[in-house]
């Protein structure tokens, strides 16, 4: 079953650290500029709905076309962005939670700088494996 | 994620740390080795919180926050919470650790504090109050991460004990 899923990881500066086009589905030719602006143009919404709750996950925030932005918030303030188009909220939940995982692994190295862009193609591995396994 | 460390390891890493730099790295300039040092603080503060706050949902507000450095926090570093926290409701805080465990293992010279007569030059209270700049950076690196930008700073006026005041 082909899915599109392009998945961003912005730091609380508002800087995206890190990006990845994870769907299975076959590309056109600008999809993967509709895709990233989709999800910087859902930034203004995740801002003002981050500090309305004090749960991590957002559930679907925005849409376009057929297609569902969801968010996930960590403390620090890191959004976790994923552009889907599948209906699958618990398995995106899961995704999330993992890649928060992650993340804080890749934190916790002492020679990664907070905010800077995540350049391990071990992380980026990981993350098309989950997105492969949860959506 | 669930690995331990001796904490015998820790206090001699940490003591280790802050006489490399006061001594090797940055000998005559105190000042500019506490910097150092804070700034590590600072990025230990962000990471650990990132991590000890995984489980649990977000914070609505600042005293949230500090509750949680006060208990959470401090009791995955040192096995025990803060033991006092008092506020003028202005923006500063108070926390007071009646017994820290980075210093507790260190001799004070039996010099009475209490009454102001301390002689301000006396070089075991200034090389007490280097050994606290780090964790003033752990909790600076935690409130910045959590979204509480401010300054901490910390006194000893009993030793053992210790107090962090934040604004």
């Amino acid at each position: 079953m082909a899915t599109t899923a392009c998945f961003i990881i912005v730091s609380r500066n508002d800087i995206p650290i890190y990006e990845t086009d994870a769907g299975s589905a076959t590309k056109r030719e600008d999809a993967s500029q509709m895709h990233q602006f989709i999800l910087h143009a859902a930034l203004d919404i995740v801002q003002d709905l981050a500090w309305t709750t004090s749960a991590m996950y957002l559930k679907a925030i925005d849409r376009f076309n057929d297609m569902v932005v969801s968010v996930y918030v960590t403390a620090g303030h890191t959004r976790f962005m994923l552009l889907h188009d599948s209906r699958n909220d618990d398995g995106i939940k899961s995704f999330f939670q993992e890649v928060h995982e992650l993340y804080i692994k890749i934190l916790l190295n002492p020679l990664y700088l907070p905010g800077s862009r995540i350049t391990s193609s071990h992380f980026d591995t990981k993350v098309r494996a989950l997105a492969r396994k949860y959506l | 994620m669930g690995r331990e460390v001796s904490e015998s390891c820790m206090d001699g890493l940490v003591t280790e740390m802050v006489s490399l730099y006061s001594t090797r790295f940055y000998s005559n300039k105190p000042e500019i080795a506490a910097r150092r040092i804070e700034a590590i603080g600072y990025q230990v503060g962000h990471q650990l919180s990132e991590r000890y706050t995984v489980e649990r949902p977000r914070f609505t507000d600042h005293l949230e926050a500090i509750k949680f450095i006060c208990k959470d926090f401090w009791t995955e570093l040192f096995k025990k919470p803060i033991d006092n926290l008092k506020t003028n409701h202005r923006g500063t805080f108070v926390l007071q650790d009646n017994k820290f465990p980075w210093l507790s293992r260190m001799s004070g010279d039996g010099q009475s504090v209490e009454n102001g007569m301390q002689d301000p030059e006396s070089k075991a209270a200034q090389a007490m109050n280097m050994y606290l700049y780090f964790p003033c950076g752990i909790i600076r690196g935690a409130l910045s991460t959590l979204g509480i930008p401010c300054a901490v700073s910390a006194d000893i006026s009993s030793h053992p004990a210790c107090e962090y005041a934040r604004s």
